[in-house]
Parts: structure tokens; C-alpha cells; sequence
């Protein structure tokens, strides 16, 4: 179950943010969207286009969404949502008139402004195991971004890279504007 | 000394017309400034005062900081910074001893959490439960869980809607106030809401 759950979130990109909540809290859904559920879960797995071990734990969700804007990870590009998982290796795109806001689950704060490109490469947030990590990209666009708690407790783990050079982050605000 | 007479002619271009790649130092929301650091073909830039700016590989005319105008941010940047999700917050629960009965001033602060997660809208939540050091390691960490729980659950009965939401204990491991085996500590009684 907890795997069909983290399947659920990954691929939330399918449903409503509401109907994926009512799966997820109320675990009242209906027959109808468990049926959904379960198919396209059983055409993963049937396909091979994803197998248990693949499936990743979400590191972030994207928490606004304005005009276009995308996500593509593992190949598949869809429109951002509200409340879509995001995992690691994901790239966020935004057109001329979109802009979408990202939390991590550090409490790592990120939003970008129109035509903005940006990757997601590394991350690790577990403190227990001093396992700190967090590498990304813009390759183009503007970011504005909060760090959260993996700069906290070890600053030199989080770089954002810009074809021009790197940013190391010292726990801080900052904003980066990348020309095309 | 050719960079020199460079310098106030790339500034003049910067100010006017931003071209290339810059960053930009804000205060952070809790009224700090961090710093950054820019390591490009240059070597490396320091920035550690609000509203300061460095471009990002700037091929060695006009390098250094800059101050960066609120009329250049909020045409750069303003969109950017309208899409700023809502920021991650915390609340702490306090709980009677042993059990997973919450004390009387938290059964108030937990509707206003509540409320709070409600007004944010959808929003990830993790609910870690916590413990005092009294009885043994192994009961507090299910304790911890048993108290995470029973929040989870009264989150739950209100219909919140959330994206994501985890349930956890972290025991007598993670102490908001350090004490040594075998103390009462009421403020080590807790579940933490975390929201973002």
C-alpha cells in the first residue's frame, strides 16, 4: 500500500490535486478512482516503464502554478499542477507568460519566473545519517529561492549551477536571473 | 588597468539594460541576511548584504558587487517572486505525561494550527511525535508514534485537505530540551506539525 501510495503521488500529474487529497486523507475514494488507480499502476508495471524499485520517494511538490509550465522527469513531460510530486532528476520548464513555485521537503522554498529552465540533480536530506545534498540548475530564466534546512546544517551541500558559474548558498534569500 | 576603465562602463551597462547573468542577496524572511558565494571563471565573489548583486561570469570587466535597485528587481524578478509558495511552518503540541493526551493549552494551539494548515491551503504536512526521557528508549519511540497518530487522526476528522502527509516518531531521540535519561520533561512531550 505504501508503495501505491508513493506510485499515486508520483503520478499525480493524472488526477486532480483534490482527488488524489481524497485518496490520500480521507481514504474514502471512490470504486471509480481506485479502478483508475490500479490500471494505470497495472500499465506501469505491465509496460515497464516503472518497477517498484524505480519508483522514487517525492522530494518537493509543486505548490503554485501560473500560465505554462511543465515538469518532465523520466522522460515524461506534463503540465505542472498543484500538489504534483516532484523527484530527483526532474527538470521545470515555464513559457513565455508561466511561473510555478516549488517546496522541498527540507522547507527549501523555489520559484521561477517566465521562461525559466531548471534541474533538479541531487538530493539527500536525511539528517539522522549526515546525509546532506542538494545540487541544481538553471539554465536559463529567473529563480528565486529560500534555502532550508539542508543549508542550515551543512552550507557547502547546496551549489546551484548557471552556465557561467556556480552559487554556493550560505543559508540565505537570494534571487538569480539567467539571460538566454 | 584595462579592467579598471572597464569597470564604470559595464556598471553604466548592468544598471541599464541587466544583460548577462546576475544574482541577488535578499533578507530572508526572518529579518537575516545569509550569503552567497560566486565561483565562476573569475574566481570567487562574496555576498552578504541585502540588495547586493554580482554578475555570474562576468569575464573580468566591471566583477565585484553592486547594489541592486528595487525598480531592477521587481522588473526582473517580480514574477518570480509572485510565485513564491507559502512558507513551511512549525508547531509544536504538548501532551499529559505518558499518554497521548494533549495538555489543555494545546488542545487551543492545535484548532489554530489546524486553522492556520486550513487557510494555507493544500500543503505537505509531517506530524513527528516526541517523548520525554522517562520510561525506556523502545516504549518511547512507540509513544512518540501513538501521539503523532492520534494528531494525524483529529487532522484527518477535519477533512483538511493536505498533498502529502506523514506520520513519524523520532521518541526521546530528538529532545527540544536536553535532559539525561530517566527525566519528566513536559516540553519533550510533544508532536511537531511541520507545513509547507
Amino acid at each position: 500500500m505504501a508503495e501505491a501510495r508513493g506510485a499515486v503521488h508520483r503520478f499525480a500529474g493524472h488526477w486532480p490535486a483534490t482527488e488524489v487529497t481524497l485518496i490520500m486523507v480521507t481514504r474514502i475514494a471512490p470504486v471509480g478512482k481506485i479502478a483508475r488507480t490500479v490500471l494505470v499502476l497495472g500499465f506501469l508495471t505491465a509496460s515497464g516503464v516503472v518497477t517498484a524499485d524505480e519508483i522514487s520517494e517525492p522530494i518537493g511538490y509543486i505548490m503554485k502554478v501560473q500560465g505554462e509550465a511543465t515538469m518532465t522527469s523520466r522522460g515524461q513531460t506534463i503540465d505542472a499542477r498543484v500538489g504534483q510530486a516532484v523527484i530527483i532528476g526532474a527538470t521545470l520548464r515555464t513559457g513565455a507568460q508561466g511561473s510555478m513555485g516549488v517546496t522541498l521537503s527540507d522547507n527549501t522554498v523555489m520559484s521561477f519566473g517566465p521562461n525559466s529552465e531548471f534541474t533538479l540533480d541531487e538530493y539527500q536530506f536525511e539528517p539522522a545519517h549526515e546525509e546532506l545534498k542538494l545540487s541544481a540548475r538553471i539554465s536559463r530564466g529567473t529563480l528565486n529561492f529560500i534555502s532550508g534546512v539542508i543549508a542550515k546544517l551543512k552550507p557547502e551541500a547546496v551549489e546551484l549551477k548557471t552556465p557561467t558559474g556556480t552559487i554556493g548558498v550560505r543559508g540565505t534569500h537570494f534571487l538569480v536571473k539567467v539571460s538566454e | 588597468m584595462l579592467q579598471k576603465r572597464f569597470a564604470p562602463l559595464c556598471f553604466a551597462l548592468l544598471t541599464g539594460c541587466a544583460t548577462g547573468n546576475y544574482v541577488v542577496l535578499l533578507e530572508s524572511p526572518d529579518g537575516t541576511t545569509g550569503a552567497v558565494v560566486i565561483e565562476d571563471a573569475q574566481g570567487q565573489t562574496r555576498l552578504d548584504r541585502k540588495h547586493q548583486g554580482a554578475v555570474i561570469g562576468s569575464s573580468g570587466f566591471g566583477s565585484g558587487p553592486f547594489e541592486v535597485g528595487n525598480l531592477r528587481i521587481a522588473r526582473d524578478f517580480s514574477a518570480a517572486l509572485a510565485a513564491q509558495p507559502a512558507l513551511p511552518q512549525r508547531f509544536q503540541l504538548y501532551f499529559k505525561i505518558g499518554s497521548a493526551e494533549l495538555t489543555e493549552e494545546s488542545e487551543q494551539a492545535i484548532e489554530d494550527a489546524f486553522e492556520t494548515i486550513r487557510q494555507r491551503g493544500p500543503s505537505a504536512v509531517s506530524v513527528i511525535g516526541h517523548t520525554d526521557t522517562l520510561s525506556g528508549q523502545r516504549w518511547n519511540e512507540q509513544l512518540g508514534l501513538i501521539r503523532a497518530k492520534a494528531v494525524a487522526e483529529m487532522l484527518r476528522k477535519r477533512h483538511i485537505e493536505v498533498i502529502d502527509l506523514r506520520v513519524s516518531s523520532h521518541g526521546e531521540r530528538n529532545l527540544l530540551i536536553k535532559t539525561p535519561d530517566g527525566v519528566s520533561e513536559p516540553r519533550n512531550r510533544r508532536v511537531e506539525i511541520s507545513v509547507r
